[in-house]
């Protein structure tokens, strides 16, 4: 070591102090060089998530603007009349191999008709615009099947202000056959004020809690990446207290060398953000894509992110050196010390609890809203208190293991010397776990409340093909049979549906005109509507009034009645003298349907335009493409013909997108924490390396050695999991009691958590032995 | 001293060359070692004794030549047969001791044995035995950390020498003591080996520690060059 340690205790001081902790990082040789680089890698990859969790709600914002402006559903609005600034819209969303794509069709009334965002003109008819994704996507053959519905020339690229984001699946296609009211709906502009849809206070406080949950263990990860190359450094200080430096000049050298590694760490972090936020666009997730430019955080967030980094990092530094004692013929750890308190550990998650107490029962759908500063600061002393706790359980669990095989010895003797490394390394874990295992608890507890039966019996059914008012009858029969040649469908059955009113009824001011439906079909599929004694090609049923459903319905008509079917289109008919009554039941798609049926027999369809068909497919979901060609099959009907699968429950899609973030987020976080327990792990490693090249010396197993490290990263992790359970339940329960559910053990959510923390350990342990077996090399006995 | 007048030596090193990257550490070197009898190999630093030693205890394999013990070749031999051998029939004694710091003394001289599968109890005996005979004993229940390096070297000793190895390997056992721990620590060492049967190899640059040996081994740019001692 060279250089003069003699400096006046002043500013001037503290900075030289600060800068050569500083330059030992990079004059202290290679080894030295790397654990700093590993630090500022561990510390770069917390703030670059930490970065990228500051960006969402600009992210969110960015997209949800681009699809206010894009808006063409204005529900509840009247519909503006026909003119030059008109154009008719039909919404042809459709799905391929699971993805959403948004459709639409364009037909301009006028020749100022408004151009949607991300098009500079509309399509002229047969003209199709698509999204620079779905354009990759036709232009590979995994599009194939979607090319025979768009088949139409590709004119040009939707731009990005018109897409919520590069992957998304979108198209505009111009026409000149929709009919204003029936298959199109007029409108005058695009863009409604906003679509932002708000959170009800439950999903506020599981979104809130998720961001404390996951952004939490990153920076417990980002303290313990400050400390890795610990014990060199910690030689390094003693060779400085040799030649002269005092204690305190020890600590500002010290936390020179943690400031460099913050700061790189910092440099590493903005990188890694960059990198990933150009990186982010190629991916795609339950139909979410993101431009990278949306992708922005909040300034004042990435300030404190900057001053708090490097602050953690000096702080943390300085709390280690409290448990050694820098002497100038080296270091002394004050392994076997003072026992650790247990009192301040155990305010921190008591005092979360304090503070959750008061919103118990306070939190609900309705709409009154909480604090959430009280909630955020709660949950975080509650998981707080598990990194705080870890220590002393392993401290205090460790010391009473003895006995087992040399391994299983070694293992925890080590932690009985050491428990403190381990524990830092595993507390961002058991932190992640606890927090997971109380949301999946809250979210097991309130899904209730957002997934919901959807009524509809896949027994029957598994596919709807809904045409509504679109079909005429002559066409059904050939669909019938196309949709019964596609491979995988089993059985096809459904009605024809169309109005069905006493001759004369007026229509009223908005052009409704009362009526009530005739659904059309044979008598198994009748069955399938009603309870029928017996059915007979030609017979009629009026269907008993099913309450509420008939109650703005007019009578329905009596035998010998005339009256008129369709609605711009009506035909004329009699009610047979032999109709009978019948009790209706819910159809495949859960609908309880109301009206009069009626088989081929009374009423012939292939007379009849402008039906709506409801057609049920019993189909084998074995068969990959079938729901595709099933899309396909019906697209010569129209744009207007929709698939729809059935499903007995569905979900309130946000709910859907918070759990399933989550459950990316936890991965992402306990990954993240399985790579720093990694480079601690090495970094022990590569601390005992020549006490491993002594222990092969004389004849120790791989296998021994292999084990020895699993235990030592295994026992902590064991100890974090069961901390975690229990403060994770706490936490679950006091936040299901805050929304007033009744506590809801998750079982197979917290087997999850803690099986996703096992994986870890065993991945670590995995990726650590190559390392292992490489230090295990006797070269590590050479001293020369 | 023992005679060595076997037909047979315990272990031979034979025209042994072994290169470190571009630096020759041994450049046929050759060597014999007799039951019971201690050698001690001397060389200045670099000379490459101690890749001398490596390479007789199958610690690391030597690029050309070969290395017999007990009429087996050791660069034949698979890395778990190596292993075993070590466990078996070697033992090892370190300049820094080279104990493991979590475990306690008895702990580490146990633990040759527990890794040869003798139980936890029987091994633990053994272990107090020889820390007794070592004159450590006193320092059973205590970790390496919190001993002196004179007694840590013995520990180390009677590590060595727990398993009843027919070969001890001691690579400057004394480099890290003062005098008086040294000279007790290779008192101690040559005379449990001696009561053991074992032989000693001895790899050491002071002549004071050679003087403990039958036979003296100089290395000198990798070759070696034998010198029979007077007897003592």
């Amino acid at each position: 070591m060279s250089g003069r340690i003699d400096r006046q205790q002043t500013g001037t001081g503290w900075i030289a102090d600060l800068a050569l902790g500083a330059r030992l990082v990079f004059t202290g040789g290679r080894n030295g060089l790397v654990r700093t680089l590993m630090a500022a890698i561990g510390v770069g990859l917390g703030v670059a998530l930490l970065l990228g969790g500051t960006s969402i709600s600009t992210m969110l914002g960015a997209r949800d603007d681009r699809t206010a402006a894009r808006d063409d559903q204005f529900i509840g609005a009247p519909e503006p009349p026909p003119g030059d600034r008109t154009l008719l819209v039909a919404n042809v969303d459709t799905e391929y191999h699971e993805r959403g794509i948004r459709g639409r069709m364009l037909q301009p009334e006028g020749t100022r008709a408004p151009v949607p965002p991300g098009l500079t003109a509309l399509p002229r008819p047969g003209e199709l615009f698509v999204s620079p994704a779905l354009g990759r996507l036709l232009a590979t053959g995994e599009g194939a099947l979607l090319g025979h519905r768009l088949a139409q020339p590709v004119a040009g690229t939707i731009g990005a202000e018109g897409l919520s984001g590069p992957g998304e699946y979108a198209f505009y296609l111009g026409t000149d056959q929709l009919e204003p009211g029936v298959t199109g709906v007029r409108i005058d502009h695009f863009g409604s004020d906003s679509t932002r849809e708000g959170l009800d206070p439950v999903l506020l406080l599981l979104v809130l809690i998720i961001f404390v949950v996951l952004l939490l263990p990153i920076a417990v990860f980002i303290a313990a990446a400050a400390r890795f190359g610990g014990e060199n450094r910690d030689r390094r200080l003693a060779a400085l207290r040799l030649v002269g430096a005092d204690g305190v000049m020890t600590r500002r050298i010290a936390a020179g060398e943690a400031l460099l590694g913050a700061v790189l760490g910092l440099a590493f972090g903005a990188l890694f953000f960059l990198i990933g936020r150009q990186l982010v666009e190629g991916i795609t997730l339950w139909d979410i894509s993101v431009y990278a430019r949306d992708i922005r955080p909040s300034p004042a967030l990435a300030a404190l992110i900057a001053l708090v980094v490097p602050g953690t990092a000096i702080v943390v530094a300085q709390l280690a050196l409290r448990r050694v004692v820098i002497e100038p013929l080296g270091v002394v750890r004050r392994s076997t010390g003072r026992r650790r308190r247990l009192w301040w550990r155990l305010a921190l998650p008591i005092g979360g609890l304090v503070l959750l107490l008061p919103l118990l029962g306070g939190i609900d759908q309705t709409g009154r809203t909480f604090n959430e500063a009280q909630v955020i600061t709660g949950v975080v002393l509650l998981l707080v208190g598990v990194a705080a706790l870890l220590p002393w359980l392993v401290e205090a669990v460790v010391r009473r293991l003895h006995g087992g095989s040399v391994s299983w010895q070694l293992a925890i003797r080590r932690l009985q010397l050491d428990s403190e490394t381990s524990a830092r390394l595993v507390s961002g874990v058991a932190v992640a776990v606890a927090g997971g295992i109380a949301l999946q608890m809250l979210f097991s507890g309130i899904q209730h409340n957002y997934v919901l039966s959807s009524g509809q019996d896949v027994d029957r059914a598994q596919v709807a093909v809904i045409g509504n008012r679109i079909v005429d009858g002559v066409d059904v029969g050939p669909l019938n049979e196309r949709l019964r040649a596609v491979p995988g469908v089993r059985h096809v059955f459904g009605t024809l549906d169309t109005d069905l009113a006493a001759v004369g009824t007026p229509r009223e001011a908005d052009g409704y005109r009362p009526s009530n439906a005739l659904r059309i079909g044979d008598c198994a599929v009748l069955r399938e509507l009603a309870t029928l004694d017996t059915c007979t090609d030609g017979d009629v049923f009026a269907l008993a009034g099913n309450g509420e459903e008939n109650a703005n319905l007019p009578p329905l008509p009596t035998a010998g009645q005339r009256v008129e079917l369709g609605d711009r289109t009506v035909t004329g008919w009699t009610v047979p003298a032999g109709i009978r009554t019948a009790t209706a039941r819910p159809d495949p798609i859960g609908r309880e349907v109301t009206g009069i049926l009626a088989t081929p027999g009374a009423v012939e369809p292939g007379r009849l335009a402008g039906l709506s068909a409801f057609i049920y497919l019993a189909v084998d979901r074995s068969q990959p493409e079938t729901l595709e060609l099933i899309r396909n099959a019906v697209t010569t009907l129209g744009p207007g013909m929709q698939v729809q699968t059935l499903d007995a429950t569905y979900r309130v899609n946000r709910f859907t997108q918070i759990r399933r973030g989550l459950f990316i987020g936890v991965l992402a976080t306990l990954l993240l924490l399985g790579a720093s327990l990694l480079v601690g792990t090495l970094e022990q490693l590569r601390e005992r390396r020549r006490m491993l090249a002594v222990l092969v010396a004389f004849g120790t197993r791989r296998s021994t050695l292999s084990w020895s490290v699993l235990w030592q990263t295994a026992v902590p992790i064991l100890l974090g999991l069961v901390l975690a359970i229990v403060i994770g339940t706490a936490l679950g329960t006091t936040l299901l009691a805050m929304v007033g559910e009744p506590l809801h053990l998750d079982w197979p959510g917290l087997a999850g958590m803690s099986g996703i923390a096992a994986a870890v350990v065993l991945l670590v342990t995995a990726f650590s032995l190559p390392a292992l077996w490489r230090l295990l090399r006797p070269n590590g006995l050479r001293t020369e | 001293m023992t005679e060595p007048t076997e037909k047979q030596p315990l272990l031979a090193g034979i025209e042994l060359h072994k290169t470190y990257g571009s630096t020759p550490a041994l450049d046929g070197a050759t060597l014999r070692i007799w039951a019971g009898e201690i050698v001690a190999v001397m060389g200045a630093s670099g000379s490459g004794k101690s890749t001398l030693l490596h390479c007789l205890a199958g610690i690391v394999r030597p690029d050309a030549g070969e290395v017999r013990y007990r009429d087996r070749e050791l660069s034949a031999m698979s890395d778990a047969e190596r292993s075993a051998l070590r466990r078996g029939e070697f033992g090892f004694v370190f300049q820094f001791g080279q104990l493991v710091p979590e475990l306690t003394c008895l702990e580490n001289v146990a633990l040759p044995l527990r890794l040869d599968r003798v139980r936890r109890r029987e091994a633990e005996r053994r272990a107090a035995e020889w820390l007794t005979r070592l004159e450590v004993d006193d320092v059973a229940g205590q970790r390496p950390g919190e001993i002196s390096g004179g007694q840590g070297q013995r520990v180390a000793v009677a590590r060595a020498l727990v398993t009843a190895p027919r070969v001890v390997f001691a690579d400057e056992p004394t480099g890290a003591l003062d005098s008086l721990n040294g000279e007790q620590v290779m008192r101690l060492l040559t005379e449990a080996a001696r009561q053991a049967g074992a032989a000693v190899v001895l790899v050491t640059h002071e002549p004071r520690v050679a003087a403990y040996a039958d036979r003296e081994i100089v290395v000198r740019d990798g070759r070696t060059r034998e010198t029979v001692l007077a007897p003592r």
